[in-house]
């Protein structure tokens, strides 16, 4: 075969070639690396203005889903973190009669069907503490000195920064969180006459703050029974270990139920969070899955826009040989790799989202908000799935009936 | 080689029957260069999408090397394309995502001949344009990056169907020739209405309403006819 080149050229030390003597100042550029020409991932680099707009509509939608459910979630998250507390025991009160606690607590003693560590008999008052919806109603629990040691270091409490409240005194213990939630420091008025919300006949004063990720607030019980009515004395079991603190809140609760004391079991904030929730988890799917409709929707059009311009390429490649499989695996390829990448890349913004919301709202309030919440990532599961389904169909109905005659011809183009 | 006995391809056109080609009976021979010549709407790409596989006769056969091309599959017409032959369109059709080697290099999808790849671009002059998009080459240029497609892996048959319609006459001519000097031992069946690109056929057909009317294999022939068409 004879060389037909215009000019005489000789290869260059970069692997491109340029007429010798010359300077080449067009074809000189950095030379493209050479891809693998129908590799999905060539399509995908090359046509950046039309896969990052495909990828970004994925990764907002994405990003919508978890971000909704996730801050949804932290409202049940945020009642398991603050009455965590009460995972450490089973509360028991008999409802008004202060002669029944003596009875009730033999009866536990002689009946319970788990080795009990301790048995603390102790005064509660109410507070308020805050959430991202509102007021919730928190415990103030009257303690002995004793039995407010060992309860602190049951709820994890590694060290105290200042000091246990006095006996009879106007002085509060209260861990970490709460301080961060209602933002008291040590000398701060947790309790006073003239809030409603917080109320104590004198003011009270924190003296201790318990360094701990549990919530909980404490007093002296000599304080309590001085200054509250009723003058009715609460309970509080613990079991030796959590497997058997829960068999023991399963059993307190039956053994007391349609009877007169009421039982404070954390197993029942769960279950009642759930079925509090239950309902606006219910509108939720609705709301979500309308809006992964209208995305795979609005995916599956965007799609097909893109291929409708892509119709020379693929009759072209069909006339030259390709089979019709060989091309619906190659664009099936790139929606799958442009959907992945939209999806990972849409939970990795959430995630980063969900972590500067958390430090920079959630945090300074002690409010909960889990940045790892499985459902809410798994949530988004069904939108790149629809996409590929909506994408898998639409490029299959476009295959069907191709003619690359027609787009050879320029019927198509 | 290729050979099309009372091959015909008709369409339905609202309950009536239209002819693009009616019984042609036509060889390809190894090595030769055959012209179809006919003017526009005479059923010459018809013709060519028949004897390449592109379409199936509706009455008669194609064959290739003894093989049947409407009792193979559309996957193994595919495949028979893209191992044996190589086109050259009426547009110079190519990825515009992809440089001027990568779109040589698409007509190879096993193995990736950048070597081959490379030679023919620059024995077609694009030597230094292989790193190129198609929005930075001229029509020329794209048209010669096509030829380099067509070429690559040296196809037993090449179908250029009017290659240098979208070209000026000098640059038509051009690409004529190239396609004819780097066919090396393939043949070369070219469409067109333009008798002089086809100065260095060693046959011509010529078509008329999708109807064989005269073949020149001779020298004198040959002349003959390209004067009577382009007269």
């Amino acid at each position: 075969m004879k060389s037909l080149s215009d000019t005489d050229e000789r290869l260059s030390p970069d692997g491109d070639r340029t007429p010798q003597g010359s300077r080449p100042p067009t074809d000189a550029r950095r030379p493209r690396r050479i891809l693998k020409p129908l590799a999905p991932s060539t399509y995908l680099i090359r046509n950046t203005g039309k896969t990052i707009p495909l990828v970004g509509v994925i990764v907002l939608a994405v990003t919508l889903v978890s971000g909704i459910i996730a801050m949804i979630d932290s409202i049940p998250y945020s009642i398991r973190t603050v009455y965590r507390y009460a995972k450490e025991e089973t509360g028991i009160t008999p409802r008004g009669d202060p002669t029944l606690l003596p009875q009730i607590l033999a009866d536990i003693r002689k009946h319970a069907p788990v080795p009990l560590e301790r048995i603390v008999v102790c005064r509660a008052t109410g507070s308020i503490v805050k959430s991202i919806v509102g007021k919730w109603p928190f415990l103030v629990l009257g303690l002995k000195q004793d039995d407010m040691r060992y309860y602190a270091e049951r709820e994890g409490a590694t060290s105290v920064l200042g000091r246990y409240p006095a006996v009879g005194k106007p002085e509060a213990l209260i861990s970490a969180p709460v301080a961060k939630n209602l933002d008291l420091k040590l000398g701060s008025v947790v309790l006073k006459p003239d809030d409603i919300d917080n109320y104590a006949p004198v003011p009270v004063k924190v003296v201790g703050i318990a360094q701990t990720d549990r919530w909980f607030m404490v007093d002296s019980v000599e304080f309590q029974r001085d200054n509250y009515f009723p003058p009715i004395n609460d309970a509080m079991i613990f079991a030796r270990t959590s497997a058997d603190q829960e068999k023991l809140d399963h059993w307190t609760v039956n053994r007391f139920k349609g009877k007169r004391p009421v039982v404070f079991a954390y197993y029942q904030i769960e279950k009642n969070t759930k079925e509090m929730f239950a309902t606006l988890y219910a509108i939720l799917n609705v709301v979500i899955s309308a809006l992964a409709l209208v995305i795979t929707f609005m995916m599956g059009m965007l799609m097909n826009i893109y291929q409708s311009q892509r119709l020379v390429e693929f009759g072209l490649l069909q006339a030259i040989g390709y089979t019709k499989k060989q091309i619906l695996r190659r664009v099936l390829s790139e929606s799958v790799a442009v959907i992945a990448l939209g999806w990972i890349l849409g939970l990795g913004l959430t995630y980063a989202l969900l972590h500067l919301a958390k430090s920079v709202l959630m945090e300074p309030r002690a409010y909960s908000l889990d940045v790892l919440d499985r459902q809410a990532y798994l949530y988004t599961v069904p939108i790149p799935l629809c996409i590929l389904v909506v994408a898998t169909l639409t490029v299959v109905l476009r295959f069907r009936r191709f003619d690359p005659v027609s787009v050879v011809e320029r019927r198509l183009v | 080689m290729i050979g099309a006995r009372g091959a015909s391809l008709a369409y339905n056109d609202h309950g009536r029957t239209v002819y693009a080609c009616r019984e042609v009976d036509l060889d390809v021979r190894p090595n030769e260069f055959l012209g179809i010549l006919g003017p526009s709407g005479s059923g010459k790409s018809s013709l060519l999408y028949l004897l390449s596989g592109l379409k199936i006769p509706t009455s008669g056969d194609v064959t290739y090397n003894g093989a049947n091309l409407s009792k193979l599959g559309d996957d193994e017409r595919s495949r028979l394309r893209i191992r044996e032959f190589g086109f050259v369109f009426q547009q110079p059709y190519l990825l515009g995502y992809l440089t001027a080697l990568e779109n040589v290099l698409v007509s190879s999808p096993q193995d990736r001949r950048v070597d081959e790849a490379l030679s023919l671009l620059d024995r077609l002059g694009l030597g230094g344009k292989t790193h190129r998009l198609p929005h930075e080459l001229s029509g020329g240029e794209r048209q010669r990056v096509c030829v380099a497609r067509a070429l690559l892996g040296e196809p037993k048959v090449i179908f250029a169907d009017e290659p240098t319609a979208a070209l000026d006459h000098a640059n038509g001519l051009h690409v004529v020739q190239l396609l004819n000097a780097l066919r090396g031992s393939g043949s070369l069946v070219m469409v067109t209405h333009d008798p002089t690109m086809l100065g260095e056929a060693d046959r011509i057909v010529r078509l008329s309403n999708g109807i064989v009317e005269e073949f020149s294999d001779d020298e004198n022939d040959l002349s003959l006819l390209r004067g009577k068409i382009g007269g």
